[in-house]
């Protein structure tokens, strides 16, 4: 089997053509308690990341706006009450279980009216060119297969002067730091997968995929290689996570 | 940038507070309403912390960043700001303040008169927490501990003043100061006066001489 033809998942090699799969499975494991879980994984900071991903994200009222693999629609519903009546969100994910969850809780929520649900795979995203003012990913860019491929996709569906912002987990900048989040990721997420969800394997998963995904300056690197300019990152709680923010020209 | 956490962190609870606080009272909506697509650039020098506050009719949004058009911006210590607040005259407060301010002062002092106007009803959160009954009672005891607590605090301060003025002699009284300050003016004018005359006399002298 050649490089071209694999791909990380988590710590295992797989083939590229399976990893879209092996990722929906752990996400339909994990759609229904997802909320519930990243409250606890994070104890409850990724409101706090998210709330500054909005802040960075300039939107208006009457902007639209793409949330990529948005879950459960923490981002759309800020985006919903912001861009008002005259904008418009499209909260888009791969998992269609992940996207029944977040569009029950956004209509739950009072969010109607401004919001459309597609299910869509970040790598090929079925927008017209230059249709958004903004694009979101939180949370979702190291699940994709083809990184490169995404971010050719989001940068293509953007509008002239749109901003992509990718907040993801990252790698932290202070070594004990370091030390500590992966005894918690290695040792205490997968048993509080097992204890909240019934499911150990899919949290394993995701504390190795943070650990394969891209580093603050690759990833950097990478948006200014597929055309975005002024490309900045913001390193949140030492570096667990970073936002990423580029423009297009 | 250093990192953004903890400031959102902070925020965010801040803002949860105001708007909860906001909440107990019916009218705040619609008043702040009127000042949605305002933003206000808080700049506290002292201690070191910056926030932008949009107001819109479900509450108010802060912000740590911004890049947008700002309405106002004020810059100042937090003693300023909590001067500000307080005022019971804003447009005074903000010219005799320390404050600095750049931009449309009208929002702002808007903003002001609806925060420090604010009349919050405990009631309707107790009722709904605890019952028609224990929360009305609770509520209206609130409203009496409330009553007393600002009687007592008003006579506090009568109290003190005739204390510091009249008892101790800590502080002249109010009256006494202007008085003196007549007083220093009347003299200062007599003392002109003669200045003048001496001035006058000196002159007429040296044409005398030889």
């Amino acid at each position: 089997m050649s490089d071209k033809q694999t791909t990380h998942f988590g710590y295992k090699e797989v083939e590229k053509d399976a990893k879209a799969g092996l990722v929906a499975g752990v996400f339909h494991s994990v759609a229904a308690r997802y909320d519930l879980m990243n409250d606890l994984m994070s104890g409850g900071i990724h409101r706090i990341w998210k709330r500054f991903t909005i802040e960075l994200s300039g939107v208006r009222r009457g902007n639209s706006v793409l949330d990529i693999a948005g879950g459960t629609g923490d981002l759309a519903a800020r985006f919903s009450r912001m861009v008002g009546t005259d904008g418009r969100v499209v909260l888009a994910d791969i998992n269609d279980s992940m996207l029944k969850v977040g569009r029950d809780k956004l209509i739950d929520g009072g969010n109607l009216g401004n919001i459309d649900y597609v299910q869509a795979d970040a790598q090929y995203l079925p927008f017209p060119d230059d249709s958004f003012d903004c694009v979101t990913i939180a949370f979702g860019l190291r699940n994709v297969t083809d990184k490169d491929l995404a971010l050719r996709a989001m940068l293509r569906v953007l509008k002239p002067g749109g901003r992509l912002l990718v907040l993801e987990f990252s790698k932290p900048r202070n070594e004990l730091l370091g030390k500590a989040y992966d005894a918690y990721s290695f040792n205490v997420l997968p048993k509080m997968g097992q204890l909240v969800a019934g499911d150990s394997e899919s949290y394993q998963y995701l504390a190795e995929s943070i650990r394969v995904h891209p580093d603050q300056d690759t990833l950097k690197q990478m948006m200014e290689d597929v055309g975005f300019s002024a490309v900045e990152y913001h390193n949140m709680t030492g570096g667990i996570v970073a936002l990423h923010r580029g423009i297009k020209a | 940038m250093p990192d953004p956490t903890l400031h959102t962190a902070a925020l965010a609870a801040l803002e949860g507070a105001v708007n909860r606080a906001l909440a107990l009272d019916s009218r705040s909506g619609e008043q702040l309403g009127r000042l949605e697509g305002c933003v206000f650039s808080l700049d506290c020098t002292s201690p070191p912390f910056r926030a932008f506050l949009l107001p819109a009719a479900d509450g108010v949004n802060l912000a740590g960043h911004w890049e947008g058009k700002v309405t106002t911006a004020v810059r100042g210590q937090a003693a300023d700001f909590a001067e500000l607040a307080t005022a019971a005259d804003p447009t005074a407060a903000l010219i005799n303040g320390n404050l600095t301010l750049e931009g449309d002062s009208a929002p702002l002092i808007e903003l002001q008169k609806i925060l420090a106007g604010l009349e919050l009803d405990w009631e309707a959160p107790l009722v709904d927490t605890l019952g028609d009954v224990a929360g009305h009672q609770l509520a209206e005891a609130f409203r009496g501990a409330f009553s007393y607590g600002r009687m007592a605090h008003k006579s506090l301060e009568r109290q003190l003043e005739e204390f510091i003025h009249e008892e101790a002699r800590l502080s002249p009284p109010r009256l006494e100061l202007e008085d003196f300050y007549r007083d220093v003016g009347a003299l200062a004018e007599r003392s002109e006066r003669l200045a003048a005359r001496l001035a006058r006399l000196r002159a007429r002298v040296e044409r005398l001489k030889p």
